[in-house]
């Protein structure tokens, strides 16, 4: 193996501003476009403005997306069984930082 | 090339049909995932069944990998004479590609013959998303920083073969990130093929506990522990914060447990204000007490009419909590 390593540089982006477009969404998460469709029908992901005839997203759906991308090839899911399982784990999330939470707050805690 | 023994992965006999390797890889990928498991190296398992099944699903494949012999799983081996010219149909070198590397390429080989080289050659491939843990100590998530990551990733060689090489990335991390978020690191991942798009650098971010702060999203909370009279009388003290320290005022009759919230001094956001930072107070009391110290206390016990527990009597009175006769 070539043990000489190429060295890149670049800027970390935070998820959790900014926007993406239909076309974004689709390429930077690999999910095909009737996935996508299903998944907004499904509630999972919302477009910022639904009714505009393109869609854009706030940037931190491109997360739920790629998780769902990978769920449907590794898992052989549908979309909506995907659409379920993200509602799991989007419970599961907000539960562990309800704990995290609490956890915070207990004097000692480590 | 090191050996990887792909039923043994899937815990499967080598004479399994594709159904019994389905099932086998189903169930052990519902236990492993890593989206969904909280199992131990969940990811590094998923990613070894994952190639296993890769492979075995695909009869083309499965045949190569079959040919290749068995032999014991990290053992160095090198495939029949003609095993290359067959399935890949090149004469690349074995010398350092990854088992993974050779069986992804099948397919890209297949193709290639089947459409012609000049076909496969016009068709934009993007390259692949890289992930990447990155642990950060509080004060540095708290005022941002650099970092360099050094990562061996799969490419393809000038042949059209994926090959593993080395990779060393410098990357700024903004300010204010939190434990569990994901960052973005654009056209970082793996390099497009024929005019595709660059891949990107995902990084999966987590804060390291630190002695002083707990963190819960952008708030910091920590303890105050106060000697009884400064909870009593009140005190100024200098409380460290990842920002530098700060004069915190603490009132007078400050009880235990009581939050004091210092606006704006938990982690910064991206956009909006930044998060706070609550000290809990704790009353703290000393263990060892010289004979003038205990003769205080003992003047205060006596000159103080404080009864911490004046409520028991009144609520048992009162019947609060009681169920009904």
């Amino acid at each position: 193996m070539n043990t000489n390593p190429m060295f890149v540089s670049g800027e970390a982006l935070s998820l959790e501003s900014g926007e993406l477009s239909y076309t974004q969404l689709i390429q930077l998460s690999g999910l095909s476009e009737s996935d996508l469709a299903a998944l907004v029908d499904d509630g999972v992901l919302q477009p910022l403005d639904p009714r505009a005839s393109t869609w854009t997203f706030a940037s931190h759906h491109l997360v739920v997306a790629r998780t769902a991308c990978r769920l449907r090839r590794d898992l052989e899911l549908d979309a909506h069984a995907v659409s379920l399982l993200l509602r799991f784990i989007e419970r599961v999330d907000a539960l562990e930082a309800e704990l995290r939470q609490l956890r915070a707050q207990m004097p000692g805690w480590r | 090339m090191k050996y990887k023994d792909y039923y043994k992965i899937l815990g499967v006999e080598r004479n399994a049909n594709d159904d019994d390797i389905k099932k086998a890889y189903r169930k052990l990928a519902r236990k492993y995932h890593p989206d969904v498991s909280k199992e131990k190296d969940a990811e590094e398992k998923f990613k070894e069944m994952s190639e296993a099944y890769e492979t075995l699903k695909d009869p083309e494949k499965r045949a190569a990998y079959d040919q290749l012999g068995s032999h014991a799983a990290g053992q160095d081996f090198r495939p029949p004479p003609d095993w290359f010219q067959q399935h890949a149909g090149n004469g690349s070198t074995f010398e350092d590609i990854d088992l993974a590397d050779l069986f992804a390429g099948l397919a890209g080989g297949r193709r290639a013959r089947a459409s012609g080289e000049r076909a496969r050659a016009s068709v934009p491939i993007p390259g692949q998303d890289y992930e990447a843990a990155v642990r950060l100590p509080l004060q540095q998530a708290f005022d941002g920083t650099e970092i360099e990551l050094d990562l061996t990733v799969p490419e393809y060689n000038d042949q059209g073969f994926l090959q593993r090489v080395p990779r060393r990335i410098k990357v700024r991390i903004p300010r204010g990130v939190t434990d569990g978020q994901k960052l973005r690191v654009p056209g970082k991942g793996g390099k497009g093929v024929n005019g595709g798009r660059d891949g990107d650098l995902y990084l999966d971010i987590s804060v390291l506990d630190h002695p002083l702060y707990r963190v819960s999203g952008s708030d910091i909370y920590m303890d105050l522990p106060l000697a009884p009279w400064e909870a009593v009388l009140g005190t100024s003290v200098d409380l460290p914060t990842p920002a530098g320290t700060v004069q915190l005022k603490v009132p007078a009759g400050t009880a235990a447990g009581k939050r004091l919230r210092l606006s704006g001094r938990g982690l910064p956001r991206p956009s909006g204000p930044a998060g706070d930072l609550y000290a809990i107070v704790q009353i703290a009391v000393p263990t060892v007490v010289n004979d003038r110290e205990r003769t205080r206390y003992r003047e205060l016990a006596e000159g103080s009419t404080f009864n911490p527990r004046a409520h028991f009597a009144a609520e048992i009175a009162s019947g609060a909590g009681r169920g009904a006769p």
